[in-house]
């Protein structure tokens, strides 16, 4: 075994941003955030998809969903807030139209699930994981802010766990992803609740239940009423959470953590990294450039040659706290 | 053979070629920005290879950073709609105390209001005029000639082409009115007669060139369309210029004293008019297009947010569709208003 050899070689090409989560082997760390980035290829007339490190769907219900009455979105100082209801085909045109689409991409495809009770999860997720051998990754929505209860999973660690476990054994073959709500006291409660019934990894933060008021009619902005606030206003949050979680719970069990909120430049995903992430999304700043993911990569490859690393993984979660 | 085909478009799109794609990112070099009347500004860009597009689509502007300067604390205002200036100037640069509250997050949608192409040296420049209403537009309105900012598109579907032998009916309202230049431009290249309707509150507010007297009939008197050999009836709803009133109803007063045949009408504005000009359109039984707009963050068809509602199948059923992706025109009859 020659080690340094080739630890010395790996250093002088480019440095190695590949990453394990779950079953999933990714080339980079970079992921769409779910939501922000359709179905399969919208955004593939503005940035080379094939060079992300995974694909996340939106959220695919069992059935057809209308989502919310307008307006669905309105920017914020550093962000926006949006109340789309998770407006989605359905599970059987997505299978039968974006299936095939998702299958020329030729990158891990992780779809998002919703539910309102824990059979719709387990429903989806198992037709998902035993039919559709494309889909590499399940996350389970358990977070949206949007939807009536929807904060009932994600925000309750007893009945998080219960949902986690149903799930988990009718999903064989899949990495099981649990997208955790930011709208709890301690982040890491659910974390753990989410470890122990068997996520094979938690990916945080989902958007921050927020509210802007027109003054003028003294009513909220959105049909809604709340939404979810995204954007870089949420980034020194998520950050804290993706390293609470990452101390607290996810380092000890071995879990990656996919980090995302507000993630906009290479830096900010420096950020999350050293935080404890693994995997990092990108959301909202799709919006403005769905190529940032690729730009992320070009930067956090100068970043790791800069600081004399070989690879990626060299970095995750060494942030210094004494 | 038909995966090699798949492979092959892959690779292109890889590959980056500008020409290949339908639509991109670009970078718009800023060639004029140039008061047109009261809060409009004309901005003509740029771009290298931007693909071929249609009267209709959009293009979304990243609004270019914050510029530092900043004037006297006189000058300083809270409020964005408090911010006044003297024609022919730009607005002025102010020191928001609300700072972080003047930064526009997310990209503006415009409508393409002409487009020259010079295939020689593989640039085009697009006219786009916009209505200073809030921070994005404020940025842009500091716009210099060789400025760059980025430009997504182009967007959206395309008004439809009617046949030869029909009449255009191109209705606009105020900032709607844009995309009825690019669309008579179009119409004359077809040899399809055009005749414009444009219509704003005050005759300041119409951003376009009178060069002449308008009276109330169709007149050569409006440089944007006379250059298209479209002829133009005004509206202003204060009488202050053209027809009293509104836009609609100088086209309902043209249509029946007229013998406009086969017409077909083609609307851009607020929704309101819109909503008039269609219903304006089942009375004269003429077909309807409308080009409509919604509150949007991305215009690729992933935010979801830019919905209307479009009728299906029975008359009461409807279906969420996105103005961005599946418009922003649609046949007027379709909307549910």
């Amino acid at each position: 075994m020659n080690i340094s050899t080739s630890t010395a070689q790996t250093v002088a090409a480019a440095p190695d941003l590949s990453v394990q989560i779950g079953q999933m082997r990714l080339a980079n760390p970079m992921m769409t955030a779910s939501g922000t980035c359709g179905y399969a290829d919208e955004y593939a007339d503005f940035a080379d998809l094939s060079k992300f490190g995974a694909f996340v769907t939106k959220s695919i219900s069992k059935a057809p969903r209308k989502g919310n009455e307008s307006y669905r979105v309105i920017e914020t100082r550093a962000g926006m807030l949006n109340a789309i209801g998770l407006a989605n085909i359905g599970l059987e045109r997505f299978i039968s139209e974006k299936i095939p689409i998702l299958e020329r991409m030729g990158i891990p495809v992780i779809v998002n699930v919703p539910g309102w009770c824990a059979e719709d999860y387990a429903d989806v997720a198992e037709r998902l994981d035993q039919e559709l051998p494309v889909v590499q990754g399940i996350e389970l929505n358990v977070s949206c802010p949007n939807v009536k209860n929807g904060l009932s999973f994600g925000t309750d660690p007893v009945r998080l766990a219960e949902l986690v476990a149903m799930v988990r054994k009718r999903v064989k073959r899949a990495t099981l992803i649990v997208k955790l709500s930011p709208n709890v006291s301690d982040v890491a409660v659910t974390a753990r609740a989410a470890v122990e019934a068997g996520a094979d990894c938690l990916s945080l933060v989902n958007t921050f239940t927020a509210m802007v008021i027109d003054i003028e009619k003294a009513r909220p902005m959105l049909a809604n009423a709340t939404g979810g606030l995204s954007g870089p206003a949420i980034k020194p949050i998520a950050v804290y959470m993706v390293h609470r979680v990452y101390t607290q719970v996810a380092k000890a069990h071995n879990i990656p953590i996919i980090g995302m909120g507000g993630i906009q430049t290479w830096q900010d995903a420096v950020e999350f990294i050293l935080a404890g992430a693994t995997g990092l999304a990108v959301g909202t700043a799709l919006f403005i450039d769905p190529a940032i993911p690729n730009k992320i990569c070009d930067g956090l490859r100068q970043y790791l040659a800069r600081k004399g690393h070989g690879s990626l993984r060299e970095i995750i979660g060494t942030l210094k706290t004494d | 053979m038909l995966l090699w085909m798949i492979q092959c478009a892959a690779h292109d799109n890889a590959a980056n070629h500008a020409t290949a794609r339908k639509k991109g990112q670009f970078a718009a070099i800023v060639l004029a920005n140039t008061q047109i009347c009261r809060e409009h500004f004309l901005l003509t860009l740029r771009l290298r290879e931007f693909p071929a597009s249609e009267p209709g689509q959009f293009v979304q502007v990243l609004c270019p950073p914050p510029d530092v300067a900043v004037q006297s604390a006189e000058q300083a205002v809270a409020g964005l709609q408090e911010v006044f200036w003297e024609p022919g100037t730009r607005p002025p640069r102010f020191h928001d105390p609300d700072f972080l509250g003047s930064q526009p997050y997310l990209r503006r949608p415009f409508s393409i209001a002409g487009r020259r192409d010079d295939p020689a040296n593989a640039v085009s420049d697009i006219d786009l005029i916009y209505r200073v209403i809030g921070k994005a537009t404020i940025r842009m309105s500091h716009l210099v000639t060789g400025d760059s900012i980025s430009i997504l598109g182009p967007l959206g579907n395309a008004f439809p082409v009617p046949e030869a032998t029909h009449t255009a009916l191109l209705v606009g309202g105020g900032v709607g009115i844009p995309p009825m230049i690019y669309l008579a431009d179009k119409f004359q290249r077809a040899g399809i007669k055009s005749i414009a309707f444009v219509g704003a509150q005050k005759a300041d507010l119409i951003p376009l060139h009178i060069t002449g007297d308008v009276g109330t009939q169709a007149s050569s008197n409006v440089r944007e369309f006379a250059a298209f050999n479209t002829q133009t009836v005004v509206a202003t709803d204060d009488g202050s210029l053209g027809n009293k009133g509104f836009v609609t109803q100088a086209l309902e007063k043209f249509c029946e004293s007229s013998a406009v045949s086969q017409g077909v009408i083609f609307c851009c504005g607020p929704t309101p008019m819109m909503r008039a000009t269609a219903l304006v359109a089942a009375r004269l039984k003429l077909p309807c297009y409308v080009s409509l707009e919604q509150p949007m963050a991305c215009g690729m068809g992933t935010c979801q947010s830019c919905i209307i509602k479009y009728r299906s199948g029975s008359a009461e059923d409807w279906v969420y569709k996105l103005t961005c992706k599946d418009g922003p025109v649609f046949n007027s009859a379709d909307i549910l208003w």
